[in-house]
Formats: structure tokens, sequence, C-alpha cells
């Protein structure tokens, strides 16, 4: 005779070897024999404890970190209600990429994102696109990244990473919200928490979640810190920072815990409030020596700031704490690759590759890496490696463009005209492709040709320097002088510390004062 | 120099003026040449008379400011181009006139009343244009062969057109019936305008002593006139138009006037002599004209100042850091103190003697006009107006003292600057290391991987070109290349394709756009349609707009196809990454 499991017990087995479709069927199978009514007053036990399992499966499966998340949507960042200075001072804004006191790497040297950041070794939300100056430039899809951003990060964003209930269910949803006595719940210590994870994760009902929160923190007695965290976690996400940060700051009070340092540091950091984060995150260190995230969050803002060296110095910390932190290797790697170093940068990057990280982009920087250190005999394998893991047309455009660089490098020109057009097949956007492209035409002497690329480089990348740089220097040659001046401005505003444009810029302002 | 040295001189450069009085909305618009210091009711007062540019087509004034404040405002009808004081008669009290020049005219004003209106003598008209405008008043031709007739004058006869001729030639060919009826009537006339203005001591070398007017004109002469009678009493010509003036001397003994011109060069004219004496070829336009004692200092368009003497030798040149907007010379009789004040388009304000940097002066805005002398009771008084219409009058301390020396700093500042060269590491050694020890296998193995990436770039590139893939088309007859942009939120999306033809001199023409979408995800209004002829080298931008049907949150490729006519096969095609969207779309 077979001894059957107890199903409850099979369930919890299940959900903690997160395997929880299974469980949620379990508890779906033991709440049909004894069902739980959610009005009635004289719950089973056992079904109670059914329900809140399948509440927790459920919420497990659509669960995404609240502490790494975080998108800005345009409305967010151009309909800013809290901004008030428009003008920060340097060093005090998230907004104004240019101020760089930390000596950070030139764009000649470090190419920069479309928000004038040196680009980042790991690419996490925030960093890709920035903050754009306009209006049409937000709206404008920004082609590095694969979506447009998100209008207001409570309604599309949140729906896409966590599957929305309806569409898994066939039979209608496990709770029905709109029924639900909230006020009752919320004085059940036991289920509220579970209930609000449901509501907050799976249900992503912000509203709801809000006053079930609201009513369980009154039944608290205001006194449970975890309560306070999830009120200020709903407000966040309204948009309400300033209540969000009171709710944080009182959760502190009662409770250190490095979550709420962390939500509290983004509350910060969405009110362009750098610095303030910055002490928090110290304030933080105090409590909780060496911890990895506190050390990550501090590293990221200078980066963000553009303080490249005090980032780097950061994130060695992190690594001292986590030797297999995968953003603090890549990022020191590719600051030691941007600072001229491409030796040790390697040496992170094949660490890298011993923890396990196999993709293409990996196997893309060693391949950059090993052409820059002289190591030859390992460039193109490490490229066709790269290749033969692409996953999507981006990727390979990338690879491509890079094997280009490597061309140029050995001169190989047909070679590299090759690699720059198929570079811009696979990414019809990669401007650096077109910038590139149009110096090898210029070389082959097709004026014309050269003079379109370098304008749809241009358009396409308003924040490089090199397309306008090469458009003014084209249109000076040619005679073409106001065209050239307006071009070389236009790299100037980009780099204003270039000294060739500030060269062409004199020549022109000479030739427009002669006589 | 170090920072604190910095400070220091920019600590004593603020103590030598003293901030009298500042404006910032003043509302006063105007140059050099028109503004002037003169104790205009003999009180021993000095005011400022100003010729108020307005908007430059309305609301021309004459000022009068007193102090801090305005004391009278005279309207003027057209824009000034130059105001001078000068004496007119020997009676006392001693009060002068002023001399606003606009137009063709000269506007005399005694006590703030208008006292005098000199005209310019008209010119020399075209016989044959006299001719012309004859018969248009006899009816006997009709407008467009009037205009073709003045078209061939202005073309050929050596006496120009007149300012109706010129007028009426710039016309749209609908106005113009009506411009030569309104005007036929009227005699015709040929007049020139003032350039620029300014007096000239009648026999006495005297402060106060009687004064010539001289003129520049349009018409490229020098008029000097006299004070009292207003007629010609000398006439000059000049081999291009005038556009400032400096003058010195007495007009019974001996004079100079310094003559800056609009094709670049300076002139200088002397008494009995009607045409310049020297002549001062400069590099670059004269944006400044100041005398100095005896030299010429001259402030060019290529952020230049340079000196010269009487006779036209170039003695120094000092470059500026930004352009000069305007000119001015500080005098301090008193303390024999001369100076030139130079006013920079960086909002500062060089005062230079000789070719040494003295003292630099930072304003809140661009200078557009200097003055230097004495206002009210004050001596050394230094008045300004801003581009932004603002008003700034400084006075000289008395405890001031210019030294002589050159202020500007010394070694150049990239001397100290230190290069950033990374150090080589160890490892790096190491690694050179190995590449010498092992440098035939590395070779070996790097030529073997190379060769094969040329077969595999050549393969994908054939691929993609046999398929079009690229956003620009290789063919030798089409030379096109395309670009998309998405822009909107969603869930409506407007796609703007930038097709350019990049051939020298061909032009491109049957030309089609297909797009290729999944039909479940995304609806477009036209998913085909032609492309107009593309003249070589314009963008073309064409726009189309997609609705997006899912409310899933998907996004899909669009595959865009450029057409030949007649030709399956695609000229280029361009893929774009649809964005999520936002919205949902409404049912």
């Amino acid at each position: 005779m077979e001894v059957t499991m107890d199903p409850l017990f099979l369930a919890w087995s299940y959900f903690r070897r997160r395997k929880f479709q299974k469980c949620s069927d379990i508890c779906t199978k033991v709440l049909g024999d004894s069902p739980y009514d959610q009005e009635s007053d004289s719950p089973l036990l056992i079904s109670e404890a059914a329900w809140s399992l399948k509440t927790r499966a459920l919420t497990e499966m659509v669960y995404i970190d609240e502490v790494e998340v975080d998108h800005e949507g345009i409305a967010e960042m151009m309909l800013d209600e809290s901004s008030i200075a428009q003008v920060a001072r340097p060093g005090t804004s998230l907004r104004l990429p240019g101020t760089s006191q930390g000596g950070g790497p030139s764009p000649a040297v470090r190419p920069m994102t479309q928000s004038g950041r040196p680009i980042t070794g790991f690419v996490r939300p925030s960093t890709q696109s920035g903050r754009p100056g306009t209006m049409e430039q937000a709206i404008k899809t920004p082609r590095t990244a694969h979506t447009a951003r998100p209008v207001t990060s409570s309604s599309g964003r949140f729906v896409r990473l966590g599957t929305a209930s309806m569409l898994t269910n066939l039979d209608g949803p496990f709770i029905n919200l709109s029924r639900l006595n909230l006020t009752k719940y919320a004085q059940k210590p036991s289920m509220s928490k579970t209930l609000f994870d449901y509501i907050f994760h799976h249900e992503n009902d912000v509203k709801n979640a809000l006053d079930f929160a609201a009513l369980a923190t009154e039944h608290a007695q205001f006194k449970d810190w975890w309560w306070k965290v999830q009120l200020g976690k709903c407000y966040y996400r309204l948009g309400l920072h300033r209540e969000a940060e009171k709710q944080f700051r009182s959760a502190l009070n009662h409770q250190e815990m490095v979550d709420t340092y962390l939500y509290l540091a983004k509350v910060y950091q969405r009110l362009d409030q750098p610095i303030t984060a910055l002490n928090l995150f110290k304030q933080g260190l105090d409590h909780f020596p060496g911890e990895a995230t506190l050390l990550t969050g501090i590293a990221r803002i200078h980066e963000e700031m553009n303080n490249i060296v005090s980032a780097t110095e950061y994130y060695k910390d992190v690594l001292k704490q986590d030797n297999t932190h995968v953003e603090a290797i890549a990022c020191i790697g590719s600051n030691h690759f941007y600072t001229d170093q491409s030796e040790i940068a390697l040496r992170f990057y094949r660490r890298l590759l011993q923890m396990g990280v196999y993709n293409c982009q990996l196997y893309n920087n060693l391949g950059l890496c090993c052409f820059y250190a002289q190591q030859y005999d390992m460039t193109l394998s490490s490229f066709e490696r790269a290749l033969a893991l692409v996953s999507n047309d981006e990727e390979q455009s990338d690879v491509w463009y890079n094997l280009g660089h490597v061309a140029v490098g050995i001169g190989d020109l047909t070679l590299a005209y090759q690699c720059f057009k198929l570079a811009l097949a696979f990414n019809n956007d990669h401007a650096e492709a077109y910038n590139n492209l149009a110096v090898l035409e210029l070389r082959k002497g097709r004026v014309e040709q050269s003079k379109a690329f370098l304008q749809t480089a241009a358009s396409l990348a308003p924040h490089m320097y090199e397309p306008h740089f090469n458009l003014a220097t084209l249109a000076e040659k040619m005679g073409d002088l106001q065209s050239s001046y307006a071009a070389a401005l236009k790299a100037e505003d980009a780099f204003p510390e270039h000294v060739d444009t500030q060269q062409i810029l004199k020549i022109l302002r000479q030739h427009f004062a002669e006589l | 120099m170090s920072a604190a040295q910095i400070e220091q001189d920019n600590s004593m450069a603020s103590s030598k003026w003293l901030d009298a009085h500042y404006d910032p909305v003043a509302n006063l618009y105007t140059f050099s040449s028109c503004m002037a210091l003169a104790d205009l009711h003999g009180d021993g007062e000095s005011k400022l008379v100003v010729g108020d540019l307005g908007t430059g087509t309305n609301n021309m004034k004459l000022r009068v400011y007193h102090g801090t404040g305005l004391l009278s405002e005279n309207t003027l009808l057209d824009l000034p181009t130059g105001l001078v004081s000068f004496l007119m008669d020997q009676h006392e009290p001693r009060t002068p006139a002023i001399a606003v020049a606009s137009g063709p005219f000269i506007y005399v004003y005694k006590n703030l009343r208008p006292y005098f209106k000199f005209t310019l003598p008209s010119l020399e008209i075209n016989a044959l244009e006299q001719d012309v405008w004859i018969q248009a008043r006899q009816d006997m031709i009709d407008t467009m062969s009037l205009k073709e007739m003045l078209e061939g004058i202005r073309d050929k006869a050596e006496i120009p057109l007149s300012v109706r001729s010129l007028r009426f030639l710039m016309l749209e060919p609908q106005d113009m019936e009506a411009f030569v009826n309104l005007h036929k009537e009227q005699p015709l006339r040929r007049q020139t305008v003032i350039t620029c203005i300014g007096t000239l001591n009648k026999n006495m070398a005297d402060e106060d002593a009687v004064s010539c007017l001289v003129i520049g004109t349009e018409n490229k002469d020098v008029f000097i006139l006299d004070p009292e009678a207003f007629t010609i009493l000398s006439k000059m010509s000049l081999p291009s138009v005038p556009t400032m003036m400096d003058v010195t001397g007495q007009f019974d003994v001996e004079f100079r006037i310094t003559v800056a011109c609009r094709n670049g060069n300076i002139y200088i004219l002397r008494r009995d002599s009607l045409q310049p004496k020297y002549c001062i070829e400069l590099s670059a336009h004269p944006v400044g004209l100041v005398r100095m004692g005896k030299n010429v200092v001259v402030g060019c368009a290529q952020e230049t100042l340079q000196g010269y003497t009487q006779k036209g030798k170039k003695l120094w040149t000092v470059y500026l850091p930004a352009p000069v907007t305007t000119m001015g010379v500080m005098d301090l009789p008193t303390r024999g103190f001369q100076a030139v004040l130079v006013a920079l388009a960086s909002c500062e304000v060089h005062v230079y003697r000789d070719k040494n940097l003295v003292s630099t002066i930072k304003t809140p805005d661009v200078v557009t006009s200097i003055c230097f002398g004495r206002y009210g009771r004050e001596d050394g008084t230094l008045i300004m107006t801003t581009k932004g219409g603002g008003l700034i009058v400084k006075i000289l301390k008395r405890t001031a003292v210019f030294e002589d020396r050159d202020s500007a700093p010394g070694p150049p500042l990239a001397q100290s600057i230190r290069l950033n060269v990374p150090k080589k590491t160890k490892l790096y050694v190491d690694q050179t290391m190995r590449e010498r020890e092992n440098a035939v296998a590395m070779h070996r193995a790097f030529q073997m991987d190379l060769s094969r990436l040329r077969l595999a770039a050549a393969r994908a590139y054939v691929k993609a070109l046999e398929s079009s893939l690229a956003p620009m088309s290789a063919s030798i007859t089409e030379p096109l290349k395309m670009n998309a942009v998405v822009q909107g939120l969603g869930p409506s999306f407007k796609l703007t394709l930038n097709i350019q033809n990049t051939a020298a001199s061909r032009p491109v023409m049957n030309l089609a756009v297909c797009f290729l979408f999944d039909e479940g995800l995304y609806s477009m209004r036209t998913a085909f349609f032609k492309i107009p002829l593309l003249v070589p080298g314009l963008n073309y931008p064409i726009d189309t707009f997609v609705e997006c049907l899912s409310d899933k949150g998907i996004s899909d490729i669009i595959k865009v196809f450029v057409l030949r006519e007649g030709k399956s096969a695609p000229l280029l095609t361009a893929h774009i990454n649809m964005p999520v969207s936002e919205g949902l779309p409404l049912n």
C-alpha cells in the first residue's frame, strides 16, 4: 500500500524547490476539497494555510526585485513636478552629465551614450538613455535600447515585467479583489503579508495595495517597520516621492534594514538628489559595514555623475566583499580598457568567463582586449565565438562593427568596408558605423556618398562629436564654409575640449573675418 | 599666474571704478557714434545726449540724461547715424548745439529745441532714367518695359540709379503698378545719406572754441560745414564709403581727418588736399577707430587691435580674446592719462595704453556703446550702454593708479599642465615577453584566423548584397540611402523614412516603398506608395503612420523595402525595431 504524503506538506516542499506551478495546483485541489470562504468568519485552519501558500506561490511566479528595477518613464522625466532648479550646480545633480569633476575620460577615448555619459561596462536600467533634454528626444525611440521609454512606469512597464494574472488564469482570477474585505484581512497578521504581496506583485493593483497597507499598519499601531516599507513602495509606485521618503525614514527608525536603505536611496535618486543618496548609503554602511549592495549603489551614483575614478574605487570595495560580483568586475574591466590598460581589462573579463558568464558581449570584449593588448592569436577566435553566440541582430551588428575596427587596425580597408556595411545591414541605426563608413568612402573619393553618410550619422546620434567634426572637415575642404561652421559648432557642443574642432573653428573664423 | 594673484588683480581692477548707476532696463539701444556728453544749459553740469535707435523701425528718440534720471525726450523721424555736440557761436552763455545726422539730413537742436535742418545737396540724375520716368508719367510705357529699361540702365550706366528706381526694381510684379502710380508725379531726385559725423575746431585750439561739422556720405564724399551759415566750406572725395572718422586740428590752420572706409582701408585727409594723403590697408574690416595723440588705434574684425602712426606705418598688434564690439577713447587731461577703451563680445571692457593692457572691467552684458568724459560734475565718468538696452555709469576713483606694465599673464598656461600618460604595467611587459618568444606561432594563428574571417565576412557580405539587406544600395544606377525613425508612444506611431539619392548628379525616379509586417500586430494606412523623383544630395523625409493592434505589450520588426518599378528584388531594405506600445488601442 502506498502511503501518500500530506498534500499540504508536498505543496510546501514544491514551493521550497521553486516549483510554483505544481505547488499552486496542489493548493487549488486542497481548496477545492475544503473551500475557504472568503466571507465566512470561522475558517478552517488547513484551508487558510493552503490559501496563503497559493498566494505566495502565485506571487513568487511573477516576483521581481523592487530594489533593482527602475526605469523612469517619459511622464516622470519630462513632466517632473518636484524639480525646482532647472540649472543645478555642478556635481549636485544627475541631470547634468557634462559636469565631470573626477577626471573622467574624454569622449575621444571613451564613447558617450546619448545622455552624454561615458558608456558603462554593465547595462542596467537608466544607463542607456539617461535623461533626454527635450520632449522630441524623449519621444524618439532610443535606437540603442530595444524598447521605447515607458510613458508611466505604473501602467505599461510593470504589466510587462510581471505577466498579468489575466493571461494565465482561464477561469477568472484567484482572488477577486473588488469583493475582498480588506479591513478583515488587515487584522490577520498571519495572512495579511502574503495577501499584500499578492496584490502588489501579482495583481499589480497599487491603489488597493496602498489601502490595504494603510489598514494593516493602523492595526499594527504604526509600529511594524515592514508595513511602513510596503507603504513607501506603494507611494513610490504612485510617484508620491515625498510621502514614500517619510514612510521609509520612519521604517528605518524602527528597524535598520539594507532593503529600506536601498528603497530610500532610490527615492532620492528619483528626486535628483544624488548627494543625499550618497550620504544615506554611507549612513547605511555604518550599520552594515561592507554590505555589497550599498557599495554598489554608491559606485553607480558616482558613475552616473561622471566620476569614474571614485566609482572604480567603490567597485573595488565591492569586489573585496563579494569577489563574484559581475557588475563590479565588468565595470572595472571596461574602465581599465578605456584607460589604455587593456591587458588588465583582459584579466577581469577572463575572470568573468571563469565564473560562467558565457555570452556574445563577453567574447566581443575579450576579442577587443586581446587585440589592443597585442595578443593577436586569440583576437579573431574570440570574435568568431562571439559571432557564433549572437542572439539578435543588434549583437551581430556590434561584433561586425568591432571587427571593422580590427580590420582598420591591420590596414585591410576592403575588409573594414565590408564589416561596417554588415554592421549597418544588421542594425540600420548604427551611427558609429555610418561615420566610419563615411571616412572610408571619402578615402575612395566618393564625396557625395560620404557626405550623405555623415549627415545620417549626425542625425542618428547628435551626441557624438565625430560625425559633426568629419562633416565640418569635409565641407571645409569642399569650400562650403557656412555648413562647415555650423557642423563645427555642433561638434564643439558635443565635445568642447576637442582640439581639432577648435582649430577648424579658428580657421573658419579667420576666413570669415578676412577681406 | 597664480589664482591668488588673479584675484588680487581683479579686486584692484574693481577698486579703480565706482559703480555709480546701473539700469538694466533703461531701454536704450544705441552705438558709440550716437552718444555725446555736453553741458547743454551752460550750468557747469554735463548731460548725456543719446540718439536712441529704438526698435530700428520706430520709437527713435533723442534722449537726454542727467544724473540717474531722464531729463528730456524728443522723437526723431528717422534712424540717427551720428550725434555730436558743438559750439556754433561766441554768444554767452556758451551752450552747445546738438547735431543729429539721420538720412540725408542734419537736425540741429539748440536748448533741446529744433533749430535748423541741413539737407545734403542732391546729386546729378541719370538722364536716361529721367527720360524713362517722364515717359512713365505720360503713360507711354507699361510697368514691365519700365522695369526692363531701368535694369538696363542699372547694369550699364556710370551714374547710379535713384533710390526710387532701386526700390521699384525690388518690388514684386503685382505691386509695381501701384508704386508707379503713387510716385510718378513727383520729380525724380537722387540723394545720398550721411554715414558718419564729426567736429573740427574752426580757428582756435581751445576746448570751447567754435567748431565746424565734418560729415561723410554714402557717395564717398567728405564735407566740412560752416557752423553758423551751414554752407559747405570744403568738399573732399574718398575712394570708398566712409564708416567712421576722427578729426583733429583747426580748419583755418591745419587739420587731419582719419576715415575708416567700407573697403577695409583707412584714409588720412589733410587740409588743401582733395584726395587722401595716406592710406592704411587693413587685413580685416575695422570695427573701431580711435586717435591717441599722434597714433591711430584700430580694432579689427579679426579680434586684433592695431596701432599705426599718422603716416600709416604699423606700430604694433595685440590679439584680443573676443571680437570687438565698440571702442572709445579715455582721456584724462588733468592726469595726463590717455588710453583706449575696447569693449569685447565676452562682456568685458579692456583698457589699453599703447599695447599694454592696464585694466579690465567686467560688465553684466555685451557693451555696444561706450563714452568717457565729464558727466555731471565728475570728470572721469565712463558711460556704457549694453546690447540688452541697459545703461551703466562708472566713475573713475581719484585714487586709481594705472600701472604702465602689461597686466596680461606671463608664461603660457600650457606649460604647467602635466600630461596624463598611463604607466605600462608589469602584466603588459610579461605579455610582450610571451609575444617575443612565440612570435611565429602567434603570427601564423592570426593569419589563419584572418583568412577565415575574410571568407566569413565576404560570404555574409554577398548574402547581404543579394538580399539587399543593407540600408544603402550599392548599385551604380541607383545609389540610395535610407534610414528610419520611429516616433510616438503608441498605439499610434509615426514612421519617418529619410531617403537620399547619393549620386553626384543623376536624379532617380520610378521608385516605390512597401512594408512587410505582422498584420495581427500592426495596421498601416498605406503600406505601399510611390516616391517622387529624388534630386541628388537632398534628404526626402517620408512620413507614414502605424497603428499597434495588440494590448499584450509585445513588439515586432517592420521591414521597409525600396523597390524599382518592374523589378521584384528590392533595392534596399531597412528593419525597424518597433518599440512596445505604451497606450492601449481604441476599439
